[in-house]
């Protein structure tokens, strides 16, 4: 087993030796120094040495003409303090220096997740999207020349259609947190004036610190009251506390919820809160592979991360939110949305559709003030799907429960670790109790190569709390590494590893 | 095949993927809630799913394909090496809630970026949180929000925008609760001091300005804007969508803003893939930084031999909660990799981005002299106006179609058209609204002085078409003109299975 920590620590080592012997200092005013200055702009600016030519031709002298509008006493008294231009080759230099620096999840036995997952993404969807036909090109206002782009998200469309079925569906949000903001927008917009609790949303309490705090922002101005849902001791929705909800304009949960809990309860729920009240679901869209479509239990919307389709984590964005609702919905959602067509000689053609909803037409009173989105990313989630198709979603759906299923069944067994929702059915994660602070075992296991997972205490919840992840990457050697570990730590027994 | 649904091969089609670590049968999942049949998905194997991709891509019009004039949109080449580095496992593979010494490379790139930009735009903080040009408007609102709740100062209620404004300006005020007072510009297409100190008073919230506006134009009067709002307490905002137009030259702060976005898929050549990703960081002066979003980077001394050994620079970056924050509009820390590929193009100019500014504003004149100069030639001065008469623009201009609409029956829409069959994007139609029949036309830097040349000389060609040969326009492209009106009519928004 020390073996094993070996390899994991060797990077420590390798660390050591890099940067002992490189003596760096790249503040913004010591970089000045680094670049070549003068002619590394050559390749960006093909007209870089014939302003002369090009001012003539308009009979002016100097660029500074160019600028004669600007009120004097705007004009900047002196150069931009930046470093000078660097070459191609100068900033790949210091961005796999900088870059290198960060710990990429591969590098260590990663249990980390709390909605950003590390899962595969093939290589075909790498290579594909950067091509520059999809890579540079805007928003496809003019449908002629954007069939490709328009006709890939009506794809998208449909391909999130089936996954949650909801018959409706957006071509992307930022993410999954501006998306169920929206959501909550959109309910009361659409069932403020049927509902009794006017201007009220119920919102489930396990929804994380930093998501709640983005729907707080984006309802605030619409003056929307946020209520609680509150859960069971095992995770499950208080569906007395649910009871409360009926007649607001509408709830929102998540599915599996934010400790990875998948609630048999959520069955039971559009029954209870009624027809006017908005189902609102926040789901985990991998689990979908596995557990019941929303759409089959009275879901009215359902948004969530889509990362897991088709995007690496990268640091949190670009990822891509999804946006699927029943049809009641459709002219309030946020968002763009593709439809098909003819063109002029009757041939099948593609265009954003419904835009008099959107800012650019209805401005202040538009459904949303959304303009750029995450097409390219919703793209590569769209490239994903397909190749999974629908047995390869249900097979990798298991794989991220297997690996999950193999880590809570050996953790049980643990010595002073617990399992607080342990007989609750989990998908990707769940939350364990330690003995100490869930901090602590995050640092110290960090020192063997291990990220733990994500601590609870920053959820305001219990700070022994754990939430520890698996995904379709983790391996059986990464959970026995953990495992042992996780052990000896829990039983103050790391010393012995070292 | 044309459609992705049409692909249907056997049962299991897919990317191949390894089993499960544990036997499927011994896995725990709610029955009543298993899925009961999957999703429609295709069964496509890959080497058809490369091949319906790279067609559709062909269906697409991007900036490698040719000349992208889109106004307002900034279309300018996107180096590759910022792919490559934004491919790189440094930035792919990491997870926004690994422990900061783990993301000490991230972190220095975002510092160094929150300095820079506010270096350019004369601001003293800068969150790189929002994830569009939207989304920044709207999270500086709701700072300035909070900045009149904290101040006691809850009776400034409104917003002013001019008429040219993007729609996203009112949009995101609204969102934010906020009522909108629209003003009309002067005849010049410039703001109208007269009708701005009409509107003023102690309910006046905010004035949100593009400078240089949607015109093109640089308003002159805009330091004494700013002495308008100011002394009314108001707070002045930058919509940075134009920033191309004058980095080096001026900025915001001496333009009297107090706070302003940036699109950094605008001006610093995130690419846009099809209409997203993008990247809308803020910087505000002092008074509202205590407001700005969570997390922003800070950097102190190293203080430990753990630190040493992760130290990219020489000082510790850390995550900082500004004091009276609003929170999170996204729920990680933006889109880090627009951010990463940001930060490489910056360093491609440094401290000569002055001279991309200028190159820009030096394409744009030299477009518009050499239409109008082409047009005199050809004796086609009859056929449009200049959206603005002025001396010099900035970095786009406009057109307006009017006279040959009302003579001819050509509109903004056929020139648009018409000039897809000669290989080019269309220039922004129909916006600002202001500008009758209008073509607003951006040109970029990366542009040579031949392409514009040609592109004049192709753009005159079209005033010259026949009014019945224009409509019929576009006729080689991958579809002609689309039917806008069946599309929402029919609302055809997803593949309908047999």
């Amino acid at each position: 087993m020390s073996s094993i920590f070996l390899e994991k620590n060797y990077f420590l080592f390798y660390r050591v030796l890099l940067f002992k012997h490189i003596d760096y200092d790249l503040s913004i005013s010591s970089r000045v120094a680094l670049g070549v200055s003068g002619d590394v702009m050559v390749d960006q600016l093909p007209n870089l040495g014939r302003e002369k030519e090009m001012l003539e031709a308009m009979g002016m002298k100097e660029i500074a003409d160019l600028f004669s509008d600007l009120p004097k006493e705007v004009v900047m008294d002196q150069e931009l303090p930046l470093p000078a231009p660097q070459s191609e080759e100068e900033i790949l230099h210091d961005a796999r220096r900088l870059l290198g620096g960060n710990v990429p999840l591969e590098q260590r036995t990663s249990f980390l997740g709390a909605g950003l997952y590390q899962n595969f993404v093939p290589s075909a969807i790498f290579q594909l999207i950067t091509r520059g036909e999809f890579l540079t090109s805007y928003t496809p206002y003019q449908p002629e020349v954007s069939q490709g782009m328009l006709q890939s998200m009506w794809e998208f469309q449909t391909l999130i259609s089936e996954l949650v079925e909801l018959p409706i569906a957006n071509l992307s949000m930022y993410d999954g947190s501006t998306a169920a903001a929206e959501a909550l927008t959109t309910a009361v917009r659409v069932l403020n004036r049927k509902a009794e609790q006017k201007d009220t949303v119920y919102v489930s309490r396990l929804v994380p610190p930093d998501r709640m705090s983005v729907i707080y922002n984006y309802t605030q101005g619409a003056e929307i009251k946020i209520e609680y849902i509150e859960h069971n001791q095992d995770g499950s929705i208080n569906m007395d506390s649910l009871e409360k909800a009926r007649g607001s304009c509408g709830i929102y949960v998540e599915y599996p919820n934010a400790l990875g809990i998948i609630d048999e309860g959520m069955k039971q729920v559009k029954e209870i809160i009624g027809d006017v009240t908005a189902f609102i679901i926040g789901a985990t869209p991998l689990a979908l592979g596995l557990i019941e479509a929303p759409g089959k239990f009275g879901a009215d919307i359902v948004v969530g991360e889509g990362q897991a389709f088709g995007s690496p984590i990268t640091g949190g964005g670009p990822i891509y939110g999804f946006f699927a609702v029943t049809k009641p919905f459709l002219r309030q959602m946020p968002g763009r949305i593709v439809g098909k067509s003819i063109d002029v000689d009757g041939n099948e053609a593609f265009c954003l559709t419904l835009s008099t909803r959107e800012q650019h037409i209805r401005r202040q009173r538009a459904t949303s003030n959304i303009c750029s989105n995450e097409t390219l990313i919703a793209l590569m989630g769209a490239m994903h799907m397909a190749l999974l198709g629908p047995e390869g979603l249900e097979k990798l759906a298991y794989r991220n429960l297997a690996a999950m299923q193999m880590l809570k069944d050996k953790l049980s067994a643990v010595e002073n670790i617990s399992i607080p929702h342990g007989d609750s059915f989990h998908f990707n994660e769940f939350v364990i109790e330690l003995p100490k602070s869930a901090s602590s075992c995050i640092a110290e296991l960090d020192e063997f190569g291990v990220i733990a997972g994500m601590d609870m205490a920053a959820w305001g919840l219990n700070e022994n709390w754990l939430l520890v992840t698996c995904t379709d990457q983790t391996t059986e050697v990464d959970i026995e590494e953990f495992v042992d570990i996780l052990s000896a730590w829990a039983n103050d027994e790391l010393e012995v590893l070292q | 095949m044309s459609h992705l649904f049409e692909f249907n091969g056997a049962e299991g089609k897919g990317y191949s993927q390894p089993s499960p670590i544990m036997d499927v049968s011994k896995l725990k999942l709610p029955g009543s809630m298993k899925r009961e049949s999957l999703p429609r998905w295709p069964r496509v194997s890959e080497p058809e799913m490369v091949r319906h991709y790279t067609w559709l891509s062909k269906r697409n019009f991007g900036i490698d394909t040719g000349f992208y004039p889109l106004g307002s949109c900034t279309m300018k080449h996107n180096p590759r090496v910022n792919e490559a580095i934004a491919q790189m496992p440094g930035i792919a593979n990491i997870h926004p809630h690994q422990p900061e010494s783990h993301l000490q490379g991230l972190l220095s790139i975002y510092h160094e970026m929150q300095e820079m930009l506010a270096i350019c735009a004369g601001m003293d903080a800068v969150t790189l949180q929002p994830v569009a040009g939207a989304q920044g408007e709207f999270t500086a609102i709701r700072c300035f929000q909070e900045y009149f709740r904290k101040t006691g100062q809850t009776q400034r209620t409104k917003v002013i925008v001019p008429d040219s404004a993007h729609g996203t300006n009112p949009a995101s005020a609204s969102m934010c609760g906020f009522e909108i007072i629209e003003i009309p510009s002067s005849a010049d297409g410039r703001l109208d001091l007269d009708a701005l100190r009409a509107v003023v008073g102690e309910d006046t919230a905010a004035m949100m300005i593009t400078n240089p506006n949607t015109l093109g134009i640089f308003e002159a009067d805009v330091v004494e804007a700013s002495q308008i709002i100011h002394d009314a307490g108001g707070l002045m905002y930058y919509d940075g969508a134009n920033f191309n137009a004058i980095l080096g030259w001026t900025n915001p702060g001496l333009m009297g803003f107090d706070a302003v976005h940036y699109n950094l898929h605008k001006t610093f050549s995130q690419p846009h893939g099809g209409g997203g990703p993008g990247s809308g960081p803020i910087g505000v002066k002092a008074h509202l930084a205590e407001f700005l979003p969570s997390p922003i980077v800070g950097k102190r001394e190293i203080e430990s031999e753990d630190e040493h050994l992760y130290a990219v620079d020489d000082c510790w970056y850390t995550w900082q909660t500004p004091e009276s924050t609003i929170g999170k509009v996204q729920q990680w820390h933006g889109n880090a990799g627009a951010v990463v590929r940001c930060w490489a193009y910056y360093r491609r100019y440094g401290r000569d981005l002055k001279t991309m500014s200028e190159h820009a504003v030096l394409n744009a004149n030299y477009l518009r002299h050499a239409i109008l100069t082409k047009a005199e030639e050809a004796g086609v001065t009859h056929m449009f106006a200049e959206g603005a008469p002025i001396n010099v623009c900035k970095h786009e201009f406009t057109i307006s179609m009017s006279p040959a609409k009302e003579s001819m029956g050509i509109s903004a829409m056929d020139v648009a058209k018409g000039l897809l069959d000669m290989g080019y994007m269309a220039p922004t139609v129909y916006f600002p609204q202001i500008v009758p029949e209008c073509l607003m036309i951006e040109p970029t830097e990366t542009e040579s002085k031949e392409t514009l040349d040609e592109f004049a000389t192709n753009f005159i060609k079209v005033l010259q078409t026949d009014a019945e040969t224009l409509h019929e326009s576009p006729t080689t492209t991958p579809v002609r003109r689309v039917d806008e009106v069946y599309a929402a009519r029919n609302l055809i928004l997803r593949y309908e299975m047999d």
